[in-house]
């Protein structure tokens, strides 16, 4: 049974220490954060830890130098601040030179709620699936980040995973493939709810109120965003007519954007409404629950707006 | 050693006149790259770099990283001359054709370790290699070309830091200290500091020298490899713009400027020429 009394991070740094005490070339670099499982791995794997300091932009030329001398380096850092401070060097080391780096990035959209918009990852998905060749991973419980271990030991080129904070229930699942990259968490045919990250969770909680109003929903977690495995997604929403992306990261560029581009590319006939974060409210603070009352992320508010899509189709 | 001091100057006016015959057929960047032509033929001919040329990937070579990639001219002109690619490379594809030898370097060249064109990268890239090869226990040496104006890129002092503390004794930066960058004197950006001072400061060893002397630069050059203690060396090497060309020397505009003016080109050939006899 999976620990779910582990954040997602920590789950994947335990994980992750497992390998690296029979592979010196794993190198962990730290930008200056730590956690729990952290201290573990200073402790006890000191020659593989670096501590680079508030330092971005060399954080990742250094990880690219070492990557291409063969080591395999993990970057742990605030999610906001690895993506936007050194989005060139993301590019222009990390990507043209296509190295095997993972970026463990911690604090996905409002996980830092009251830190403001300068702690908020609220376009990571946008920005990060730009850039060519990198992977997105966007897990949803302790399991799946644990799982994404020797998913990226086993990449050939960058991997980022956006990783929430705090503790999150185990979401039950038949299948975990990366060749799939989504688990199909409740079957349904009324409309489906395609989630990604913690959204998941709440998408359970919409669905089970749907359940209650006679409606029968799908829930899909989405949690390997870049590339996406169009043969599972096709697969996964087959039957529906209409489908509904929810998720806790702008409406420019997001999961939304990815599956509408993906319906419209594959010619799929299915109605798609994308719930997500307004432009005009993007840079804000608050408590999350509140945060998710004002943009409309809460069940009632979800429960609303999707019943109203189900009467337009 | 194995050439002298006079070979590696005659090296570098002869490549003065390839690199002039390439900028005005091809274009290319012509008063940076003369600013460290120098400094490059001073690594790659007097056997202070290791390298070798059809085996452009053999695991023990230095690195060399030319961080400011806008001398990327010069660049493949040495490396063609020391034998990575063949000339009809520079003559159909150097930004032209299929563009194999584009207006910055390419990892995909032969020789050429990243790719840079965007100042601020080279010194993270190489103390990243370098920091691989001391955990290794191997014996490499990475040297990284930065532009001065480049050095106002905060990344170049993460970098400078980050190089100290792990106590990367195997990197060594030059800057080329020509007092111009992209549009204007470094002075009128920068303002008027002591560059050498500021590399001290961050623990780092420094050598100062005349960056078109190549007995200056082999010695400082030797002297940085020698690795006397822990800390890496930032090499200053005080440049002209445009060096070797007088309407070209000092003046920034030439930056960008090509040289497609027959006349320009005329004299430039001319006073090359006479240097030669001098």
């Amino acid at each position: 049974m999976p620990d779910s009394s582990l954040t997602m991070r920590d789950a994947f740094i335990s994980e992750l220490m497992q390998f690296a005490k029979d592979n010196k070339d794993i190198l962990f670099i730290s930008n200056d954060f730590g956690a729990p499982s952290l201290d573990r791995f200073r402790k006890e794997l000191s020659e593989q830890y670096i501590n680079a300091g508030i330092s971005e932009q060399n954080m990742l030329s250094a990880a690219t130098g070492l990557a291409m001398s063969g080591k395999r380096v993990f970057i742990y850092s605030i999610a906001s601040f690895i993506t936007t401070r050194s989005y060139e060097q993301m590019k222009l080391d990390i990507c043209i030179h296509k190295v095997p780096v993972t970026f463990i990035a911690v604090g996905a959209c409002y996980a830092y709620p009251q830190d403001g918009p300068t702690h908020h990852a609220t376009e990571d998905i946008a920005i990060m699936r730009a850039l060519s060749g990198m992977q997105v991973y966007s897990p949803s419980d302790a399991f799946s980040a644990q799982k994404l271990v020797t998913v990226s030991l086993g990449s050939e080129g960058p991997t980022y995973l956006r990783l929430d904070k705090g503790l999150w229930p185990h979401l039950e699942r038949t299948d975990y493939s990366d060749a799939n990259g989504l688990s199909v968490l409740k079957e349904g045919s009324d409309v489906g709810i395609i989630a990604t990250g913690i959204m998941c969770h709440r998408a359970m909680e919409v669905a089970e109120v749907l359940g209650k109003k006679g409606q029968s929903c799908r829930v899909i977690d989405l949690w390997k965003l870049k590339p996406l495995q169009t043969s599972a997604l096709t697969s996964a929403i087959s039957g529906l007519s209409m489908l509904v992306s929810l998720e806790e990261h702008c409406l420019n560029g997001g999961l939304g954007s990815l599956i509408a581009e993906f319906i419209l590319d594959n010619d799929i006939p299915i109605r798609l409404k994308r719930i997500g974060i307004p432009d005009e409210k993007l840079y804000t603070y608050g408590i999350r629950q509140t945060l998710h009352s004002e943009i409309g992320l809460d069940v009632e508010s979800l429960v609303q707006t999707i019943s109203s899509f189900m009467e337009t189709v | 050693m194995l050439v002298t001091i006079e070979e590696l100057t005659a090296h570098s006016l002869r490549l003065r006149r390839e690199l002039v015959e390439i900028c005005a057929s091809k274009g290319g960047h012509l008063s940076t790259s003369l600013s460290c032509t120098d400094i490059l033929v001073s690594l790659y001919y007097s056997g202070i770099l290791k390298h070798n040329p059809s085996e452009p990937e053999y695991p023990d070579r230095d690195r060399f990283i030319l961080s400011k990639g806008h001398a990327e001219t010069m660049l493949y002109t040495v490396l063609c001359d020391r034998g990575y690619f063949p000339r009809s490379w520079i003559d159909n594809h150097y930004r032209s054709g299929d563009c194999r030898l584009g207006g910055h370097p390419d990892k995909r060249i032969p020789g050429v370790e990243v790719s840079t064109g965007s100042l601020g990268h080279g010194l993270g890239l190489g103390a990243g290699m370098m920091l691989a090869a001391k955990l290794d226990g191997l014996d490499q040496t990475c040297f990284v070309l930065l532009g001065d104006a480049e050095c106002t890129e905060g990344s170049v002092w993460e970098t400078a830091q980050f190089a100290a503390r792990h106590h990367l004794s195997n990197l060594i930066a030059i800057v080329d200290r020509n007092h111009i960058g992209a549009s204007d004197k470094t002075e009128h950006f920068t303002g008027l500091f002591d560059l050498e001072a500021k590399w001290k400061a961050f623990q780092w060893n420094t050598i100062s020298c005349n960056g078109h002397d190549c007995g200056q630069l082999v010695a400082a050059l030797m002297q940085a490899r020698e690795k006397g203690n822990c800390w890496p060396t930032a090499i200053i090497a005080e440049t002209t713009k445009g060096k070797g060309l007088s309407f070209v020397e000092n003046d920034p505009m030439w930056h960008v400027r090509q040289l497609n003016n027959p006349d320009d080109i005329e004299q430039a050939r001319r006073e090359l020429q006479e240097a030669n006899h001098a």
